[in-house]
């Protein structure tokens, strides 16, 4: 019995203590997360002054509205399409990358440097850069077209190209942070493990297959999980770039948020589609998780 | 070959402007000389010569006084501005003076956190004499000036002089009507002289000018200023489909190129000789002879209008200086003597001959560095001539809406599906107005706006 509480007061004990400890981190997540979320919630549910106060109850009439708009059907379709067009390849181009830098040679450090070099680049710097790339008459990639006879392309006015644009934009600034991160894990690969297998007569592919991705799958799913967060928040490049044009092929859901909040003044509205991005990424992590961890082996 | 007149003049001239306005416009009763007030001017005025003006006034203001003085805060673009002033009315935060932009006009006024510079202007018997009346139509509302027009321009049309030679065009008469416009840019492209005969950046404002040049209302009620407007005209009136019918042939045909909505685009194609013509604001004037290095010759013209269209002129864009209620009326005092300031002869001048804005009175031509860029550059005065020859009417005065940014964003939509096929012009300026409709109609309930 006496022992019985003893235990009990022990876990008491270990509890408080946890929450001292987790009290700061507990106490910054409450302000600048779950304080915010609330009143998002909230937020959602009224119609709103331009000035952002409550004017009047709306019930679930900002939802409806949205779904009845065919503006916000398109900038949930234009979210899935980006994160489709740039996760993949992020990690396929840079997985080769971080292999390649992964080489002990000569100068390695100056290839690790220029193929990570772009974590240090902001996305609003990559989207200028880009953006003179992409400019239909002055921009290097229609130059090069021209070259080889091929047409004049409207990289970001042509709304088939333009989220592809917008993409190869964000893939490119993504890889540095997705090279380092890769790296990193390629550096933690015991080399008996990879020497065993070479012993055991198995090829470079064999290798790589089977030792290596198993060996660095919890980074290549971190990176996946990272990615399809960051992308389903992207603002910066599709600011500058597109401004969610041409014809909303570009309008991710952020922009579209941003569109409505500080732009057109209608925060309740706002606020209902954030509450949809929140469960769309909630439901996007879970998925990731409950199917994809599958094959991450964290031995 | 660069601009003669260097950045330094351009300091110099407001530097002076300021020791002159000092010893005439003082003595003001409720500002007392002992411990300066302290105001706070917020501005969208960005790069590097925006900024360089601007702080070069406000340390020449300073200067000149003992009682005032100003900090310059940029706020990032326009709309960032209003943003932030929507964020800080209310609050202790709010600065004495903003820059805000034209179409900001009727939300300032709805927000109910300004105090009219009439209420001034009233006070001390202010002449506006020599203020241009075009600019002052559009910046007053039911008979008062709510702000001071600052920063004011129209839009132009720019064209490449060599090319229209090469392409056997007169040089010196640039086209005037949409189909002079179509049947040049037509020429220009056949002829070889160049791949794209005009490009025009997707700018709801060129919509709304090109409305105002037909004589034709952009929002019911006299354009939102004999009521709060509940609805846009442009879906019930030929004229907005005309804009868009042509604008889309003219892509169509391979005349003109799209280059999206960054007018920056425009402008770089124009710059690097990629195309014969642009429609652009009058404020990339300078920053347009800079950047093109007089490897070609710049030719400015009047915004086109249909040949038909015989009542309609152009509108004023740019921005204009606002008091904030918000603040003591110390400040309040103060904020007037800079806002009177920057409207001054000297000032404006320098800022003319900096960017390409017009002044908003005619007597800052007289002033030396006006006079002395006019005669290198004649193409300064075209938009103040197309303002001038502008009658004033509820279309060229301009319209008022609160909900003018979001408006304005919708009919760019229209205009880029228009542009890229997707839909016929009655279509799409029909679902650019139901959207804006239902936009003004919370907007009108939300403020109780009438």
């Amino acid at each position: 019995m006496s022992g019985r509480t003893r235990a009990g007061l022990a876990s008491a004990r270990a509890l408080v203590q946890a929450l001292a400890y987790l009290a700061p981190s507990l106490l910054v997540f409450a302000v600048f997360v779950f304080y915010p979320l609330v009143r998002n919630a909230q937020l959602s549910l009224y119609d709103t002054t331009p000035f952002g106060d409550l004017s009047r109850f709306a019930g679930a009439g900002n939802y409806a509205e949205l779904l009845r708009s065919g503006e916000f059907l398109g900038s949930l379709r234009v979210t899935v399409l980006f994160a489709v067009y740039t996760v993949p390849a992020g990690l396929v181009l840079g997985l080769p990358l971080a292999l390649l830098a992964n080489r002990r040679m000569r100068g390695i450090a100056a290839f690790r440097t220029a193929y990570s070099f772009t974590i240090a680049v902001s996305i609003a710097a990559a989207a200028l850069i880009w953006e003179w790339m992409f400019d239909p008459n002055v921009g290097i990639l229609n130059y090069l077209l021209s070259l080889a006879h091929g047409p004049r392309i409207g990289w970001l006015t042509d709304p088939h190209w333009a989220l592809p644009a917008v993409a190869a934009t964000t893939v490119w600034q993504s890889l540095g942070f997705n090279v380092v991160v890769l790296l990193a894990a390629l550096q933690g690969v015991p080399d008996e493990l990879v020497e065993a297998a070479r012993i055991d007569g198995s090829g470079q592919w064999a290798v790589f297959r089977h030792v290596i991705v198993p060996a660095i799958s919890p980074a290549l799913f971190f990176v996946g999980v990272v990615a399809t967060l960051g992308v389903l928040q992207s603002f910066g490049q599709i600011h500058i770039l597109t401004q969610g044009g041409p014809v909303g092929a570009t309008n991710a859901i952020v922009y579209s948020i941003y569109r409505n909040a500080f732009f057109n003044f209608r925060f309740g509205l706002a606020a209902a589609q954030a509450m949809v991005l929140f469960v769309l990424v909630l439901a996007f992590t879970t998925l990731q998780f409950a199917v994809f961890e599958r094959w991450v082996s964290y031995g | 070959m660069g601009i003669k007149v260097t950045r330094r003049q351009l300091l110099r001239a407001a530097g002076a402007a300021g020791l002159g306005a000092a010893a005439g416009q003082m003595r003001v009763p409720s500002v007392s000389a002992q411990t300066p007030v302290r105001i706070a001017f917020w501005h969208a005025m960005g790069g590097n010569l925006g900024e360089t003006v601007i702080r070069a006034f406000v340390n020449a203001f300073n200067a000149s006084r003992k009682d005032i003085q100003v900090t310059a805060q940029f706020q990032g673009s326009y709309d960032d501005l209003v943003n932030k002033l929507r964020a800080s009315i209310g609050s202790s935060s709010v600065p004495a003076v903003s820059q805000v932009y034209d179409i900001g006009t009727r939300f300032m006024i709805d927000s109910k956190a300004v105090v009219p510079v009439q209420n001034f202007i009233d006070r001390e018997k202010f002449d506006l004499a020599q203020f241009e009346p075009n600019i002052l139509a559009y910046y007053r509302v039911g008979g008062r000036l709510y702000s001071m027009p600052f920063n004011t321009s129209t839009a132009i049309l720019y064209y490449n002089k060599d090319m229209f030679k090469q392409a056997g065009l007169d040089p010196n008469r640039p086209p005037r009507t949409f189909d002079e416009i179509e049947a040049s840019a037509t020429k220009l492209v056949r002829s070889g002289a160049t791949r794209s005969g005009i490009t025009i950046a997707i700018y709801g404002w060129f919509f709304e000018q090109l409305l105002a040049r037909q004589g034709a209302l952009y929002a019911n009620n006299g354009n939102g200023r004999d009521a709060a407007a509940t609805a846009v005209a442009y879906d019930h009136e030929e004229e907005g489909a005309r804009i868009l019918e042509w604008w889309a042939r003219m892509v169509k045909s391979g005349a003109a190129t799209n280059p999206g909505r960054p007018t920056a685009a425009s402008q770089r194609a124009f710059a690097a000789g990629q195309t014969a013509m642009t429609m652009d604001s009058t404020a990339v004037l300078k920053s347009l002879l800079t950047q093109s290095g007089g490897r070609f010759q710049i030719g400015t013209g009047y915004f086109p209008k249909p040949p038909a269209a015989a009542t309609g002129g152009s509108i004023v864009g740019g921005a204009s200086a606002w008091i904030l209620s918000g603040r003591p009326s110390v400040e309040q005092q103060a904020a007037w003597e800079f806002v009177k300031f920057v409207s001054a002869p000297a000032q404006q001048a320098a800022w003319y001959v900096g960017t390409g804005y017009f002044p908003v009175r005619r007597d800052a031509y007289h002033e030396a560095v006006a006079q002395q860029t006019l005669a290198q550059y004649p193409q300064f005065l075209t938009a103040i001539s197309e303002l001038r020859s502008s009658p004033i009417n509820r279309a060229t005065q301009g319209a008022l809406l609160g909900v003018f940014p979001e408006a304005r964003q919708k009919s760019e939509d229209a205009i880029e599906a228009t542009v890229l096929g997707r839909k016929t012009p009655q279509q799409a300026l029909a679902d650019a107005a139901r959207d804006v409709n239902q936009a003004i109609a919370v907007y009108n309930r939300t403020m109780g706006a009438k």
